[in-house]
């Protein structure tokens, strides 16, 4: 049986009985015994419920029973979206034993597809980090080459995927944690627009630009999860209610007379060589299909990670001032304590990356400080949008690589947040404007490390982007994982 | 210039025991010097970015009794009191 197939192919192998969605679900459950204990891509597996939903499927399938559109496709979720019964940690000691008493409404919504939720996933602790070092649980390791970071912060979804331990993942993307991991692990990443997908159950870390997203190994996959998830959810207000497309039908329109327009501001300074070779060659690729491509100069892009930084801080430190240890954390006895040390106790428990956010967003909204930076950064978030309003009266597509620099070795940037935060140049406009981005793998370095191709569309053009990415991807070949 | 009395005082204001503020100096005082190019931007508008939210879409206001499994998330003795530490 080969675990390799897409999610896609599974559903039609699942439906006309070439395979058995247990026999399925009991192989992928004997990868991820096997390979996880290298890669550490799980933080939780869900083993008997997996098994025991994917014999009643089988079951429906025999019976003609009516069946999700899922029929037992096995998911993993990031651990920082709640799952009623299976813990959330959200990679945190705070959260270590927490079992959400609800489902998110995107992991209902899987549910009610029938999708085996197979397990949740590491990340970096409350998502915050791109490396998926900053976990309490430990690192994950990038599954083309261990030593290797595979991005982050949802690099146990893009992890699980690459490595066949599920065939595809929920993450969440603040400032590219879905995309950065589908880029390193070379696998499709959707950041959608923001309102199209519910952030209910998604535990908050910075509300204002954070954004449920599918990770899978095809963009038809991607598109298949899409129309899943996808749409307005009374329970999350920030949620459009916009008609239902589906992201399936037409995927294979093409690129021809489209404009691409190429981001300069993305492929100058500190790129790797083989990342610029790469968008060269893309560019020229989509070219060949019929597209259009002009370099588009987006100015405001300079200033995007200081703007980001400051905004992802600042909502931060008040969204995690709920871990009060009332309603979270942990049991220290009835003995006496004053209330402050009560809490502050507790919340020494936090990760150095997330004390440092909270720390940092706590002094960039205090008087005095507020105006130098927080209210500048929001002004540049106005500022990248209305040069990508420009923009998109020109173009139907911006392209850049998804990360500047290759996948760099666990450890190597740790101990220079700095350094760490630069690497999210390319993918921070996407989520300070809104708009939806996706990654595509699209080669491999000279040392086989993943180079990830990011697209951008002009906001809930989510159809249009997707066709533009399954066209991308159709120019690749790219080599099957050896591990 | 980032001093250990400011970080202790942020550290106040998110309530977390820094055991070793010293650490975080530093890291705090080299990602601000990199916020300070906010400075610099030209900004020919003032606009910040808003989202406009109707609120025709608020459920109901009915009360909705708390489920078992909310209760059962709290922590109790063996009588089934809700336990909580004592504060002074």
């Amino acid at each position: 049986m080969n675990l390799g197939i897409s999610a896609v192919e599974f559903v039609s192998q699942a439906k006309d009985g070439t395979i058995s969605v247990e026999e399925f679900v009991a192989k992928t459950l004997d990868r991820i015994k096997k390979v996880d204990e290298i890669i550490h891509a799980f933080i939780t597996v869900d083993t008997q419920n997996a098994l025991d939903k994917a014999k009643a499927i089988d079951k429906k399938i025999k019976s003609k029973e009516k069946i999700g559109s899922c029929f037992g496709m096995p998911v993993s979720i990031k651990d920082n979206i709640c799952t009623a019964g299976i813990k959330t940690t959200c990679a945190s000691k705070m959260l270590e034993n927490f079992v959400a008493p609800y489902d998110a409404t995107v992991v209902s919504r899987l549910k009610s597809e029938d999708a085996i939720i197979i397990g949740k996933v590491n990340l970096d602790e409350f998502a915050m980090g791109s490396t998926t070092e900053f976990s309490y649980f430990g690192p994950t390791r990038n599954p083309w080459n261990l030593e290797y970071i595979p991005g982050g912060s949802s690099g146990g979804s893009g992890a699980s995927v690459a490595a066949l331990e599920c065939l595809a993942s929920l993450g969440s993307d603040t400032g590219g944690s879905v995309r950065s991991p589908a880029s390193f692990c070379s696998v499709v990443g959707l950041k959608p627009t923001y309102g199209l997908i519910s952030r209910y159950g998604l535990v908050s870390y910075a509300n204002s630009i954070e954004q449920v997203g599918p990770i899978a190994k095809t963009v038809e996959d991607v598109a298949f999860l899409l129309n899943i998830v996808s749409g307005h959810d009374p329970h999350d207000n920030t949620t459009a209610n916009n008609e239902h497309i589906d992201y399936v039908k037409d995927l294979k329109s093409g690129v021809s007379g489209k404009k691409i327009g190429i981001i300069s501001q993305m492929i100058e300074d500190g790129i790797d060589k083989e990342v610029a070779s790469a968008t060269d060659t893309a560019i020229s690729k989509l070219q060949n299909l019929g597209a259009e491509c002009i370099q588009i100069s987006l100015d405001a892009v300079e200033h995007s990670v200081a703007a980001y930084y400051t905004i992802a801080a600042a909502e931060a430190s008040s969204n995690l001032a709920r871990y009060d240890n009332l309603r979270y954390g942990f049991d220290f006895g009835t003995e006496g304590y004053e209330f402050k040390a009560f809490v502050s106790k507790a919340r020494s428990n936090f990760g150095p990356e997330v004390t440092r956010r909270m720390l940092l967003g706590a002094f960039v909204l205090s008087a005095g400080y507020y105006g130098k930076y927080y209210l500048k950064a929001q002004k540049v978030r106005a500022m990248i949008k209305a040069q990508l309003d420009e923009a998109f009266k020109k173009v139907d597509y911006l392209i850049s690589p998804t990360m500047p620099i290759l996948p760099f070795k666990v450890g190597e940037k740790i101990d220079d947040p700095l350094k760490l935060y630069l690497t999210d140049i390319n993918t921070v406009t996407a989520n300070l404007s809104g708009i939806p981005a996706v990654s595509v793998p699209f080669s491999m370095s000279s040392s086989g490390l993943p180079i990830g191709m990011q697209l951008f569309a002009n906001s809930f053009k989510e159809k249009e982007l997707l066709q533009a990415a399954y066209a991308l991807q159709e120019t690749t070949n790219l080599p099957e994982i050896s591990l | 210039m980032v001093e250990r009395k400011e970080i202790e005082h942020l550290g106040d204001l998110v309530k977390v025991d820094l055991n070793e503020p010293e650490k975080y100096i530093k890291q705090v005082e080299q990602i601000l010097n990199y916020f300070d190019r906010l400075d610099k931007v030209e900004f020919h508008s003032d606009d910040t970015l808003r989202t406009q939210i109707t609120t025709d879409g608020l459920r109901d206001d009915v009360h909705e009794p708390y489920g078992d499994s909310l209760i059962g998330h709290l922590k109790k003795d063996q009588n089934n009191f809700i336990r909580a530490p004592k504060m002074v």
